[in-house]
């Protein structure tokens, strides 16, 4: 089957400076990855790359396939159609992710209705209503109706990342990259969103890339992790085999950070 | 037990005093320039009392040194305001958005390029560039001042919207509405524009503001809308003569001038606060 997102050999430089070096990444479609690292080791100028949002002065060079579309050197007119038809992206921190000034049902109603469009649906205003009170109530928020008229100031980190998870779900994308949803959120509300985002991936069929620092969040959610350090890709595999007996050094001080971190909290336990 | 009841706070923004003493100071100039198209207490041209009366009943701010009602003219000085203001506002508006949306968009040569021309023409005051306007069109009226204003404003308008939509482009939801596939002009319509217009909409009306001062200072000048149009600025032109003998003459078209500039800027401060659920709610 032809992979979602193709990653070959991307290399990305700024003013001479390599931030990217030959970073190969493949993800089939219904799959989940993980793809993980400290800060600044790449992960989510990775994610923009494949979805050609490249900040300006940064050159790529290697070759990004999205559903079988060159990435690299793509007009920015058949990149507008292609990212909200492949890709829809979830960000880490959701109060700046939503615009301040609209409520939040009409921020999840203008995806949506770019995409009945697309799929030639009905796209008047009570069917994209539905749609949204449909979209809210999918990633279990209650009363939909009342809250689509909420601001994104007045809703709590949780339920503004739920918003930002519908606004992504309305383009029905084929790969959904959150990149590290879970980070700015409390640890009980950072499980609620993981079990939703299973849940959704699942139901949806969508693939997944998921971004974080995090080992445990990402291994309750992928079946195959990459490892990238400063740039490079460390090493990939399967998420058991990766954790249970990593090959790198950086993935094995990874691993073992976890581990003392978990030990540390049972000991205090 | 009983549950107590919980009131649920209002999301509604409210109304501030800042807004309503606005509205009313601006409201009297629009009432009184509405009121001028229609009527007058008297024949703003015929000389209805004796030269430089001071204020009295039958004259409200005295006569001018030909015997013509002083409040007449005051009266139909706000309609020039007002018109010149608006229409400046309007065309400043509309070019210094479009320039400062082009240059936050453009590629970072043709940006610097716009940012620097900003910056050179912001540093010559806003008058001497629209006497340069008028001085270069064949005669002076109100249309060329609206024109001339309007234009000398336009750039600090641009630079601007410049910075405000800049700042409001690096915001994750401008990256997440990308990522869902909108086109750049979705971005300036649904997010952009409604983000920097109400910072924007406040120096709007401080344009306004300057624009009906910088009317008055061509007026004033001779290179503003011409007699018998009783523009403010030419009021006080004709009043310097008689400011020691008269001061009314001088204190009336000022006073005109000082309400409406103050009664704007008070209701674009209210107006921001409407405009801004973020700032409504923290109140």
């Amino acid at each position: 089957m032809r992979p979602v997102l193709d990653i070959a050999d991307l290399s990305i430089a700024a003013n001479g400076k390599t931030l990217l070096d030959k970073v190969s990444l493949s993800i089939a479609p219904g799959e989940r990855v993980g793809l993980i690292g400290e800060s600044g080791s790449g992960k989510s100028l990775t994610a923009l790359a494949a979805i050609g949002l490249l900040a300006p002065g940064l050159t790529a060079t290697g070759a990004i396939s999205l559903d079988g579309q060159d990435v690299i050197g793509a007009s920015e007119r058949s990149m507008v159609s292609l990212r909200g038809n492949v890709t829809a992206t979830v960000f880490q921190e959701p109060l700046t992710a939503l615009d301040p000034l609209q409520p939040v049902g009409r921020q999840i109603a203008e995806p949506l209705r770019r995409r009945l469009r697309r799929d030639g649906e009905a796209a008047g205003r009570t069917d994209v209503a539905a749609g949204v009170q449909n979209l809210l109530a999918q990633v279990a928020l209650p009363d939909p109706l009342a809250l689509s008229r909420r601001y994104p100031h007045e809703l709590s980190g949780g339920q503004r990342q739920r918003v930002a998870i519908a606004m992504a779900l309305a383009c029905r994308p084929q790969l959904l990259i959150a990149d590290e949803p879970t980070t700015a959120l409390d640890v009980t509300t950072q499980a609620e969103i993981l079990r939703l985002l299973a849940k959704l991936v699942a139901d949806n069929g969508m693939a997944l890339l998921f971004i974080s620092h995090d080992l445990p969040v990402v291994a309750r959610v992928v079946d195959r992790v990459v490892v990238m350090q400063h740039g490079v890709v460390v090493e990939a595999g399967p998420v058991g085999e990766v954790f249970s007996r990593p090959q790198h050094d950086y993935t094995r001080s990874l691993v073992a950070a976890a581990r003392s971190f978990d030990g540390a909290l049972e000991g205090a336990a | 037990m009983t549950t107590p009841e919980l009131t649920i706070p209002q999301t509604h923004p409210r109304v501030s005093a800042t807004l309503w003493v606005g509205l009313v100071l601006v409201g009297l100039h629009v009432a009184i320039a509405l009121l001028s198209l229609v009527w007058t207490p008297y024949d703003p041209l015929g000389m209805t009392g004796g030269r430089l009366e001071a204020p009295s009943w039958a004259h409200w701010a005295g006569t001018d040194r030909l015997g013509r009602d002083f409040f007449t003219q005051i009266m139909l000085g706000s309609q020039i305001a007002l018109v010149v203001g608006a229409g400046a506002v309007a065309i400043g508006g509309a070019i210094g958005v479009t320039l400062g949306l082009l240059a936050a968009f453009a590629s970072r040569w043709l940006d610097d390029a716009l940012a620097a021309t900003l910056d050179i023409l912001i540093a010559f005051p806003t008058l001497l560039i629209a006497m340069l306007v008028v001085a270069a069109s064949d005669e002076a009226n109100l249309f060329t001042a609206i024109l001339a204003i309007g234009i000398a404003l336009s750039a600090i308008v641009a630079r601007l919207t410049r910075i405000l939509a800049k700042r409001v482009l690096l915001l994750d939801y401008i990256t997440a509405a990308r990522t869902s596939g909108t086109s750049w002009m979705g971005i300036v319509l649904i997010h952009v524009l409604p983000n920097i217009w109400p910072t924007l909409a406040v120096n709007f009306a401080l344009q306004f503001g300057l624009a009906a001062i910088a009317e008055a200072s061509l007026s004033y000048l001779g290179l503003g809308a011409p007699p018998p149009n009783a523009s403010w600025g030419h009021l006080l032109q004709e009043a310097q003569g008689t400011v020691y003998t008269a001061p009314i003459g001088a204190f009336a078209p000022g006073l005109a001038l000082v309400i409406l500039v103050v009664g704007i800027n008070l209701l674009a401060d209210g107006l921001r606060d409407v405009a801004d659920p973020t700032r409504s709610a923290q109140r």
